[in-house]
C-alpha cells in the first residue's frame, strides 16, 4: 500500500475459458499488464468483442484467471469478495424486491445489515437520485432508474474497488448523457473527497474520456494492451467539458486507435494466434 | 421437463388482455358474468322441465329444485357438516403434506443436475401415470382410514407441483445468479433470497394443478373406500335412490371446488403482483 499506484496490479495476465462444446481453449486476454492506483477511476475501451468484459468478470472473481497476476490490495483474485462490487450491464434487479430492498441486498447477503447498514442504504437512495421511489418494484421503473438502482446496490457494500460493466449501453441517448454526468457526481461525492477505485468498461470512446482519469485501450480480442491515455482533463466536469478542444483531442486520439484495431489487415493475424492455441 | 401445462405466462394472457377500449372493458366486467349466468340457468331450467314434464325420471336424474330442497335441508339439519370437514381436512393436510415436501425437493432437484438426471423421468412417469391405477395398491398398503385417503391426496398432488417447482428452479435466470455470486451469498440465502422467491410463480401454477388433483384424490378416495366425506355421502345417497341428496353433496363438492380455485388465484395476485408482464 505504500506505492498508490498499485491498488490494482495486473500483470502478465492471460485469461480464457474452454470451450465445452469443441474442447478447446478460448483465449480472452493475453499478456496484459498495467496498474490501477487508489481512488483512480479507469475505463477500458477496445473493439466489441475484445475480451473486455470477461477482463472485468475476473475482476469480480466470476471468470477464472489462466495465468499471470491479478492483485487486489496485493492479493490475488480468485473469486468474488466484498471487497469487489459490480454494476451489471442489464440491471438485473430483482423484480421481487423494492427499489430499497435491491440496494439492500448485497449487504443483506453478507450479513452486514445493521442500522449502519440501512443509514447508508437510505443516504444512497438520496444520493442517486431514487427519493420517493423507495417502495417501487423494478417494472415500474424506466431504464434509466434501474440502472440507478444497480450503481446504489452495488454502491451499498462500500467496495474498495467498484467495476462497472456498459452500464448505460442500453439506455437511450439524453438517458445516456444524464447518468454520465450523474455517475461522476455520485462517484466524487461517495468517496473519501476522491472518490472510489473504479473500473468502467465501456465500447463508448467520449463515455470513457468523460468519466476517466486513463483511459486504456484494448485490442482485438484476444486483447492485450495497445495503449493507456491519461486524461488531462479537470475535475469536477459538468456536460461542457464535452465540447473543449482538449476533450475532441483525446477522443479523436483514442478512437484512432479503437478503428485501428478493426482493420481487417490484423484480423488474419489475430486468426493465426487463436489456431495455434487450440492445438 | 415433459409437462408444465399452467406455465406462469399462459396464466396471466387473460389478465393483460384487459387494455381494450372503456367500452368494451364495460362490456367484460358486466356481460359476461351475465351471460355465465344465463348458461348457468338454461341448462337448470331445461332440466327442470325435463324432470317435472316426467321426460326423464326425477328418481332417476333428480332435479334442480329437488336437489336444491335436499341441499338447504342439508344445512338446516346440520347433516353436511361432518362429511365437509372430513373431506375439507383431508384436502387442507394433504395439501400441506404436499406442500411442505414439494417445495424445497423441487428446488433441490431444480438446482442440482445430477439429481435432475436421477430423478425426472421417475417423476414424469409418476405425474403421466393416471394415480387412480394405485389405489387399490394404496388400500392395501394403508387401509382406508383417514391416514390412507391423505396419502391419496397428497400422491395425487405432489407430482404436478413438484414438476412445476423443477421447471421454475431451472429456469432461473442467470444474470440472477450471479448478482448473488457477486454480492458472495452463501447457497442457503442463494436458495432462499432468489432461487425461491424467483420460482414462486411456478409454484403457485404448480399449487393451482395441485388443488384441482387433491379434491379429485379425497373425493375419489371416498367414493373407492366409503367411510366418510362428501364422496362417500354421493356413494351412499345414489345407492340408496337419494339422488336429490346425491345431486346436493355434489353441488357442494363443485363449491369448495370454486372457492379453492379462486383462492390460489388470489394469492397468485397477492405474491407474484411483481411477475406481471403489462
Amino acid at each position: 500500500m505504500n506505492n498508490p499506484r498499485r491498488k490494482l496490479v495486473v500483470d502478465d495476465l492471460r485469461i480464457g475459458h474452454w470451450s465445452r462444446r469443441s474442447g478447446s481453449f478460448a483465449l480472452a486476454c493475453d499478456g496484459l499488464t498495467f496498474d490501477v492506483a487508489e481512488n483512480e477511476f479507469v475505463a477500458i475501451v477496445g473493439p466489441s468483442g475484445c475480451g473486455k468484459t470477461t477482463f472485468l468478470t475476473a475482476l469480480a472473481g466470476l471468470t477464472p484467471v489462466e495465468s499471470g497476476r491479478l492483485e487486489l490490495n496485493g492479493e490475488q483474485i480468485t473469486g468474488p469478495a466484498p471487497d469487489r462490487s459490480l454494476v451489471f450491464q442489464q440491471a438485473s434487479l430483482f423484480p421481487w424486491r423494492t427499489v430499497v430492498a435491491n440496494i439492500e441486498f448485497g449487504l443483506k447477503a453478507q450479513r452486514r445489515l445493521d442500522a449502519k447498514g440501512k443509514a447508508r442504504v437510505a443516504e444512497l437512495v438520496e444520493l442517486v437520485g431514487l427519493a420517493g421511489k423507495e417502495e417501487s418494484y423494478p417494472r415500474e421503473l424506466s431504464g434509466g432508474m434501474s440502472q440507478r438502482v444497480n450503481l446504489a446496490r452495488a454502491l451499498a457494500t462500500d467496495p474498495d474497488l467498484l467495476l462497472l460493466d456498459e452500464p448505460f449501453s442500453a439506455l437511450d441517448a439524453q438517458t445516456r448523457e444524464l447518468m454520465q454526468e450523474e455517475l461522476t457526481r455520485v462517484w466524487q461525492a461517495d468517496g473519501a473527497g476522491t472518490g472510489k477505485t473504479a473500473v468502467f468498461v465501456t465500447h463508448d470512446v467520449p463515455e470513457a474520456v468523460f468519466l476517466a482519469d486513463r483511459v486504456i485501450v484494448f485490442s482485438r480480442g484476444p486483447a492485450h494492451l495497445v495503449e493507456v491515455v491519461e486524461v488531462d482533463l479537470p475535475r469536477p466536469r459538468g456536460a461542457g467539458v464535452k465540447r473543449s478542444p482538449r476533450f475532441q483531442e483525446i477522443s479523436d486520439h483514442i478512437l484512432s486507435l479503437v478503428m485501428s484495431q478493426n482493420q481487417p489487415g490484423r484480423r488474419t493475424e489475430d486468426h493465426d494466434s487463436n489456431a495455434a492455441l487450440s492445438r | 421437463m415433459t409437462a408444465t401445462q399452467l406455465s406462469p405466462g399462459s396464466v396471466r394472457k387473460t389478465a393483460a388482455g384487459a387494455t381494450a377500449p372503456g367500452r368494451r372493458r364495460a362490456l367484460d366486467r358486466y356481460l359476461n358474468p351475465a351471460l355465465g349466468v344465463l348458461g348457468v340457468a338454461v341448462v337448470l331450467a331445461a332440466w327442470q322441465i325435463c324432470a317435472s314434464t316426467g321426460v326423464v325420471d326425477p328418481k332417476f336424474s333428480s332435479s334442480p329444485s329437488g336437489a336444491f330442497r335436499a341441499l338447504v335441508d342439508s344445512f338446516t339439519s346440520g347433516d353436511v357438516w361432518s362429511p365437509l370437514g372430513s373431506t375439507l381436512s383431508i384436502v387442507a393436510w394433504g395439501m400441506l403434506i404436499s406442500i411442505v415436501a414439494a417445495i424445497p425437493l423441487g428446488l433441490l432437484i431444480g438446482r442440482n443436475r445430477v439429481l435432475y438426471a436421477l430423478t425426472d423421468p421417475l417423476i414424469s412417469i409418476m405425474y403421466s401415470v393416471p394415480y387412480v391405477v394405485f389405489l387399490p395398491m394404496l388400500i392395501f398398503w394403508f387401509g382406508i382410514g383417514a391416514d390412507a385417503r391423505v396419502v391419496i391426496v397428497v400422491w395425487s398432488a405432489m407430482f404436478p407441483l413438484l414438476i412445476n417447482v423443477i421447471a421454475g428452479a431451472r429456469n432461473l435466470e442467470q444474470s440472477h445468479l450471479q448478482v448473488s455470486r457477486v454480492f458472495c451469498a452463501s447457497r442457503l440465502t442463494t436458495l432462499r433470497s432468489v432461487a425461491f422467491p424467483a420460482t414462486l410463480p411456478y409454484i403457485l401454477a404448480g399449487v393451482r394443478q395441485a388443488v384441482g388433483r387433491a379434491l379429485i384424490g379425497a373425493i375419489v378416495a371416498e367414493l373407492f373406500m366409503g367411510s366418510a366425506g362428501l364422496g362417500y355421502v354421493v356413494q351412499l345417497k345414489t345407492s340408496n335412490f337419494q339422488t336429490d341428496d346425491a345431486m346436493a353433496a355434489i353441488a357442494v363438492i363443485a363449491i369448495i371446488a370454486v372457492l379453492l380455485n379462486h383462492g390460489v388465484a388470489y394469492l397468485e395476485q397477492r405474491l407474484t403482483f411483481w411477475s406481471r408482464t403489462d
